[in-house]
């Protein structure tokens, strides 16, 4: 097992993938970020289809809500409904704070649910957390 | 651009009636003689309205049932099915009830027919034989009656609808343009970071415009979602203690409190039936207002309060700040009026709107006492809670 922690990132706005991979840059564990830019995308790089042919099971996927083709509520849906895909924890990280999101994302399964901080110097600290929890503190089954 | 919409759509609706259809009301004559019925046809003629005809009661209720009408002339005297019958048959369906009946009569002229009449939906009792100008002029009160109503009701069909569409479009374009405006400012101020050096005092100054409207768009932003979700969800009703509510808001306004050394007293507030995010709302925003219009060195004195009154509860939080000129009473309510330049008191002119709606939502009211210069009382009432 490497200290590389292994994270997907699905996410449309590619401002937001900068912002992202910037918050992570010097994250505890160690980040290997990888990006999907929608859930269809997110599905076949867990799936290592098509171009993702050789990705890395990702320890934590990071969700946005909003994106063409497949948003993130359907993507939930398809991951926790996959016997081989659901034990992966899902944080959604989005900038919608209306309680109905919240509450169809927390009934899909997700891990946690996000708001995506107005400030740059929050947002990076709040990834940092999210990632260090997931990475070092949390433990899945085996 | 909401205010822009907003000045369109009452355009809209006081513009409405130049163009709309005029309403032509209708008037029903119920007679079992033909004659009579003609004879009053020919007074009302002149009149702007259809004239339909019946010769029994039950003519005249098939009538009803397919035309909505603005008077019924109804003769007392009819075989079969008289008039009170009839009368009476109409209260008892909803499309018919509302509608004005003048009795019509040569022989019941005494008084308790009269006050029968009045039970069963009558608006005036008129003997035979009938005097063609007085009727006339009666006939005419209840049409214009009725073409007032049928006016208000489609205003307020308009009105309503477009407050709907109103605030839909203020949720789903606030809930959208949060990302993008996340997006500048962060960007900006990755910029104001990386570019430091590069950049000359102008450039930084250019940057820190760029800050502080984005900030200021976000707050924007977030207070058009807080009004238009009120309203949108359902308001939850429980037990809630007001003193911790308050307490809790306090707590919020701790920096500002500290910085302006403001003294801020709270009475004893009830435990009562309503929604704690009403109350967080109203505290918020009535306590950040008092710490807020404070001018010069005066030391700012905030004092909540509440008292019992006889159907529910009066809050009341009072300050020593600049107060308002009470012309000002329905504009500070309105959303987006400011009475202040914000470069002197900022905010975005929504907070006290989202108060009203609410707790108009919640069946109480909001108001204030205040003259410039004497400080200001905000008070909201709350009714006592139906359970």
């Amino acid at each position: 097992m490497t200290n590389v922690m292994q994270v997907l990132l699905i996410e449309d706005n590619e401002g937001d993938v900068e912002m992202t991979q910037r918050a992570l840059r010097d994250s505890q564990p160690t980040c290997a970020l990888s990006v999907a830019n929608d859930g269809v995308e997110g599905l076949e790089f867990l799936r290592k289809q098509g171009r993702f042919g050789d990705a890395k099971t990702p320890q934590l996927i990071l969700l946005d809500l909003n994106m063409p083709r497949m948003d993130g509520k359907k993507f939930l849906e398809s991951v926790k409904s996959d016997a081989e895909l659901r034990l992966t924890p899902v944080v959604m990280l989005t900038s919608s704070e209306s309680p109905s999101d919240v509450n169809d994302c927390y009934w899909r399964h997700a891990s946690g649910y996000v708001v995506k901080p107005f400030d740059v110097a929050e947002f990076s600290s709040r990834l940092k957390q999210v990632v260090r929890f997931w990475g070092a503190v949390s433990r899945l089954p085996a | 651009m909401i205010n822009a919409l907003r000045s369109e759509t009452r355009d809209a609706i006081l513009s409405k009636p130049v163009g709309a259809p005029e309403v032509r009301p209708n008037i029903l004559i119920v007679d079992d003689r033909k004659e009579n019925l003609l004879a009053t046809e020919k007074v009302l003629r002149p009149l702007y309205a259809n004239i339909f005809k019946a010769t029994s009661g039950n003519e005249a209720l098939s009538l009803l049932l397919r035309h909505q009408f603005a008077l019924v002339l109804l003769d007392v005297q009819m075989p079969e099915m008289d008039g009170f019958e009839t009368a009476m048959l109409m209260q008892e369906h909803d499309s018919m009830k509302g509608v004005p009946i003048i009795f019509v009569t040569a022989i019941s002229k005494e008084e308790q027919y009269a006050s029968r009449a009045a039970d069963i939906g009558a608006v005036d009792y008129i003997f035979k034989p009938i005097n063609s100008d007085i009727l006339k002029s009666k006939v005419k009160v209840y049409l214009d009656l009725y073409v007032q109503r049928q006016h208000i009701l489609e205003l307020n069909a308009v009105l309503q609808q477009s407050n709907e569409e109103l605030e839909r479009f203020a949720y789903i374009c606030s809930h959208d343009m949060q990302e993008p405006v996340r997006m500048m400012n962060s960007y900006a101020s990755l910029l104001q970071e990386h570019c430091v050096d590069a950049m000359d005092e102008k450039g930084g100054r250019y940057i820190n415009f760029i800050l502080s409207n984005a900030r200021r768009m976000q707050k924007m932003i977030q207070d058009i979602l807080n009004f238009s979700r009120v309203g949108r969800q359902e308001v939850q009703i429980e037990q809630v203690d007001c003193n911790e509510i308050a307490r809790e808001v306090l707590a919020e306004f701790d920096g500002v409190v500290a910085e302006k050394k403001a003294v801020v007293t709270c009475g004893v507030l009830p435990t009562l039936q309503t929604s704690p995010t009403l109350m967080r709302v109203l505290f918020q925003n009535l306590i950040g207002n008092a710490l807020k219009f404070h001018g010069g060195d005066k030391v700012p004195e905030v004092t909540v309060s509440a008292e019992r009154e006889e159907a529910g509860w009066r809050f009341s939080v009072r300050d020593n700040g600049i107060g308002i000129d009470e012309k000002f009473h329905d504009r500070i309510f309105t959303i987006f009026q400011r009475l202040h330049r914000k470069e002197n008191f900022p905010g975005t002119g929504i907070g006290l709107s989202t108060c009203r709606k609410f707790i108009r939502l919640c069946g109480g009211e909001i108001g204030f006492e205040s003259s410039p210069g004497n400080g200001s009382e905000f008070f909201f009432t709350l009714p006592e809670s139906k359970r």
